[in-house]
Formats: C-alpha cells, structure tokens, sequence
C-alpha cells in the first residue's frame, strides 16, 4: 500500500500543531507501508514564501516532495478578504477568492495528485482549512481521508467546507469535540472516521536534579508549555495568576516555557524559561505541580498529554472544549470559566498531594490508553484496513 | 492553602469541597466548585467587579506586603468614586464602544431584515400562498369524496355478504330437508318391493 501525506509545510525545523502532528504519523506509518509527503516550499506561515529547494529530499526517511507556492500571502489582503467574508453577507465564488488568499497557493501540487492519482492508494489530508486540503479532496475524494485539525475557528461555519466535510471517505479526527463540531457544521455523520490524535513519545529518564540546578529558584511551581500569545490565552493566565498570589499570599511560582510575543508581566514569582530543549522541557513539566493550559482554543494539546504521562494534573480553560472534554474524560484534570474557579481550583490542587496524584495516575491512564504510539498506529491501520475492505 | 481533613473510604474535604480519592470523578468536584464560588458574597473589591473578570495587572502590578500610604491613598479614592462608578464604567471601559458596535450589528441586521421582506414581499407571497391554499383543499376535498366512496362500497359490499350467508343458510336447510324426503322415499321404497314379493308368492300359490 504507498500513501501520500499532503501537508501544507513539512520539515524537521517545523514545530507547528499540524505540520508536527503529519511528520509524527508519516514516520511511524512508514514501518508499515510506503509513504511519501507531498508538501510546498513553504517554511513561514504567514506568507508561504517559498524556502526549501525545490524537488525531491528524505525527511527522517521519508520521501518528500515539495511544489513551489505561486503567490505568496498578503497578510493585509488576506486580513481584509477574511473581514469581508465573516461579517458580511457574500458568495461562494468571495469564500472560494478567500480560501486562495489564504494558501498556500500551490496549483502544481494538485496538478500532480490529479496526474498521479494511480501511483497511491490513499491521499491523507492535513488541516482542513487551507488550499491543498480543499482542491486536493475535490481532486481525489474517492481516495482521500481528511486529518481535519479543526478548532473553534469563523471559518469552519463558511459554506466550502460543509461539502468539502462529506467529501472523503474518511475522518481521523484529533477530539470527540472536534468530531461533534464538524458533524454539527456538515451533517457528516455517515462519513466513517475515528477519534485518533496523535502519539507521543515519553524520556524513560528525565534529568530533574540538572534542570533544578539551572533553575534554583524553581521549587514549587506551576507551569505553561507553548507559544506565550495572548491568543493562547496567556494574558489571562497572568492576571489570573496575579490575582490568585495577591488574594491569598501563596508561595506559587509561574514558569513559561515556549517563545512569547506578550510581554511578560515583571514580578519576582514568574519565571520565563524562554525556549527548551525536549529533555529540559519535560524535566520542567516533570518538577511542576500542575500544568496550565489557558488556550481557548485547541484541537488537541500535545502537552497536556505529555502531562498526563507524566502524572501531571492540569488546570485548563473550560472555553475550550476539547480540553474541557478530556478533562471528565480522563479525570485527570480541573477547568475554570472565570476567575474565582481558576481560583478555586488552583487552590484545591495545590493544596491537596493525594487529589495531585490521584489525578495524574488518571492521566497516566488515558495516555497509555489513548495516546501511544501503539495506540494510534492501530487506529491508522484499522481504518485503512476498513476502507480496503469497503473497497 | 486550604485546610484537609481526612474522612473514611479515601474521601477528604477540603472545607466545602469533598472528594473520592479512590474514584475521582472530575464533573463532581467542578459541580462543587461552581456552587461554592456561586454562594461567594460579591466582592468588595472594585478591581473584580465584573464577575470574576481581572484588571489588566501590567508590570507596575506591586507585590505582595508591599502595603503602605499608596495603597491608603489608592482605597480612599475608590470609596470616594464608587457612586460615579456605574458612569465610569460605561464611559472609560469598552462596554460603550461595544454598546455602540452592537446598536450598529442591530441595525444593520434589521436593514437586512427589511430588505429580505421587502424581496419576500416582490415574490407576491400572498398569492402564492392563497394559490397553494386552494389547491391543497382541491386535494382534499377530493381524497373525502374518494373516501366518502369507499364507505359506500364497503357498506354494499357488507349488505351483499349478509344476503349471501342468509341465501347460502336456506339452501343449506333445503338441501337438508331433501336428503331426508329421499331416505323416506328409498324406504318406501323397499317396503313396496317387498310387499311386492309377498304378493307375487301369494298369487302363484
């Protein structure tokens, strides 16, 4: 069986959500069949500028190959199109204008699934929202499965996306949230698909004693994992955390770790770790009592599942529903709409060590029974297995 | 930090909050957590006026047991603006740019609204909806007299079974009734023939 991974960026220095989420699933779907990444040049998201040489390379042992981006994105266009189109009344041909500004606009790479559409037996689509996902479903629909990466976005409401859902013959879908969404938006339930995610892989041996050396001051603390991005959330994390030190006088830290374009509130009790390595990162995650996750939106929390590997509990925003979800899933986390329930919630899991571990073996639980790589590769085949016998 | 006492069967409380360790179920001890902030008096405090919602910290947000004539200073005028905060409110904070905004999303809403009837109205909805009218009663009435019909039918149909069985009953007796006139008759008959034969020996004696 050969498939063909279609992603919008691809490459080792790529550490976004879904062009991640793809390089994982090729590189462990090629132990058991062939692979290849049809991709673009394209390294920045905001403009798809063209970057990596054109043709063929191996990525970690699978074949990629990557077409140019004709037009690069105006982010101002693309600003002012997207505007137009979610606060006025307009067409299909103003959604179809929009989904070309959005890119990356690559019609060689659907020239190329169209031409070689008998060289693969299924196309596996990333990230419904962008050019190659749309044109490329309409080009294969019989041989493709849609990898959706959906959040609680505008667009998924705009009127392409409800036919482009009841195209594939397949979901792999990241949430039963996100499942819920797109069915609710399409009416796509006779779709066949399953709630999947993505795997990760855990240290056997995580270094506390070196990263605690580094960091002395670091002792009780909770951490944030991810882009620092008022977008996140991370704001609200701030005034929140604030608020909850000056109410009631606790010894709490705050360690942020990822890249910020927020400025980060001066106080002695944050600390930002700037950006780590993997084996930094999970020592950090390793020595905190709880993780916060104050994004809204999410489709699926690669570190809130790292977390729970490492029986960590977590305290998210409830605003998003697929991390609101698995926290009565695996009852392995807390959630807070406002204020005084971060408050109250933060101040239940910090006080109590038995209700931390209680929760983190929950989490532990639902990683290894969901999240492993084990797990996920047999979702994969399941459901190409599934689609051959259909066939 | 709050206080824990422990209880029997691995459930603690943390004051209002109870808790099963051996079974933790999250949507419970949100479910408390709600009803407990839900019962919270309002707070004094102005900064956290809008339920729960926190001011923007910033950096110059001063430290814990950094007290002091600022913070007096800081009280004082907020009891002294208290009265005037429902005007400051709506004056200082966004709420009336998006009072605003919304008026205007309300209006353009109802322009678009208008605009909608008044095509609606260009389709002459009326007498379409009187042309629909009339023709489904036409069905109708039509599907009555078809049914009026059937009951008919079924009426006579009823009749012609009733006169049936009541004709099928008389024959039935009649036939009875000759069976038994022709076994009387075959025993007239032997008795005939035998008186027959004693009259014959009684004549050739």
């Amino acid at each position: 069986m050969k498939i063909a991974f279609v992603c919008q960026r691809y490459g080792n220095e790529i550490s976004g959500g879904a062009e991640l989420h793809c390089r994982w699933i090729a590189e462990h779907m090629r132990k058991y069949m062939d692979v290849e990444v049809l991709t673009t040049r394209a390294f920045d998201y905001i403009t798809w500028k063209d970057h990596y040489p054109r043709g063929d390379e191996i990525v970690n042992g699978v074949p990629v190959k990557r077409f140019s981006v004709v037009r690069p994105r105006v982010p101002e266009r693309f600003g002012r199109i997207q505007n137009r189109i979610l606060e006025n009344e307009h067409t299909e041909a103003d959604e179809l204008k929009w989904l070309e500004e959005e890119g990356p606009f690559s019609p060689e790479l659907i020239e190329y699934i169209k031409e070689h559409e008998e060289d693969y037996d299924y196309f596996i689509f990333f990230s419904y929202r962008y050019y190659h996902s749309y044109w490329g479903i309409r080009t294969v629909p019989e041989k493709s499965i849609l990898v959706p990466t959906a959040e609680h976005d505008p667009v998924i409401h705009l009127n392409i996306f409800k036919d482009l859902f009841r195209l594939p013959r397949a979901f792999v879908y990241n949430s039963y949230e996100e499942r819920a969404m797109i069915n609710r938006v399409s009416r796509n339930q006779d779709v066949p698909g399953d709630v999947v995610g993505v795997g990760s892989v855990i240290p056997d041996k995580i270094e506390s004693e070196s990263f605690r050396r580094k960091h002395p001051g670091l002792d009780d603390y909770i951490i944030y994992i991810g882009r620092i991005d008022e977008n996140k959330g991370c704001q609200q994390l701030f005034d929140y955390y604030l608020r909850f030190k000056r109410e009631t006088r606790s010894p709490i830290k705050l360690a942020l770790v990822g890249s910020t374009q927020l400025q980060i509130p001066a106080h002695p009790d944050i600390s930002y770790l700037g950006f780590l390595s993997e084996e930094d990162k999970f020592a950090a995650l390793k020595g905190a009592q709880v993780l916060s996750i104050p994004s809204f939106y999410e489709s699926l929390s690669m570190v809130t599942l790292e977390a729970w590997a490492l029986e960590k509990p977590v305290l998210a925003n409830s605003r998003c529903e697929v991390l609101k979800g698995q926290c009565l899933r695996s009852n392995a986390g807390l959630f807070y709409e406002n204020y005084p329930e971060f408050r109250e919630g933060l101040r239940l899991l910090l006080a109590s060590a038995p209700l931390r571990a209680a929760m983190g073996n929950n989490g532990r639980r639902y990683f290894q029974e969901n999240y492993t790589w084990e797990v996920i590769e047999k979702k994969y085949l399941a459901i190409l297995d599934d689609l051959e016998k259909e066939s | 930090m709050a206080e824990e006492k422990k209880e029997k069967n691995g459930v603690q409380s943390d004051a209002d909050i109870r808790i099963d360790y051996d079974h933790i179920d999250v949507a419970d001890i949100m479910g408390q957590i709600k009803r407990k902030v839900a019962a919270e008096p309002e707070p004094e405090d102005p900064g956290a006026f809008h339920g729960g919602e926190v001011e923007p910290p910033g950096p110059g947000t001063e430290p814990p047991g950094s007290g002091g004539g600022r913070s007096r200073l800081k009280r004082i005028l907020i009891k002294v603006m208290r009265p005037f905060s429902p005007l400051i409110k709506l004056l200082v904070l966004p709420v009336h740019e998006q009072l605003q905004e919304t008026i205007q999303t309300l209006d353009r809403t109802n322009r678009r609204l208008d605009a909608v009837a008044a095509r609606l109205g260009d389709f002459a909805l009326d007498s379409t909806m009187h042309q629909i009218n009339a023709e489904v009663n036409e069905r109708v009435n039509k599907a009555f007299e078809d049914i009026g019909r059937s009951k008919e039918y079924i009426k006579l149909m009823h009749g012609l079974e009733h006169n049936l069985v009541v004709e099928i009953t008389k024959l039935k007796i009649e036939s009875e009734n000759l069976k038994l006139k022709l076994r009387i008759a075959e025993k007239d008959f032997e008795f005939l023939g035998r008186r027959e034969k004693a009259l014959e020996e009684e004549v050739f004696k």
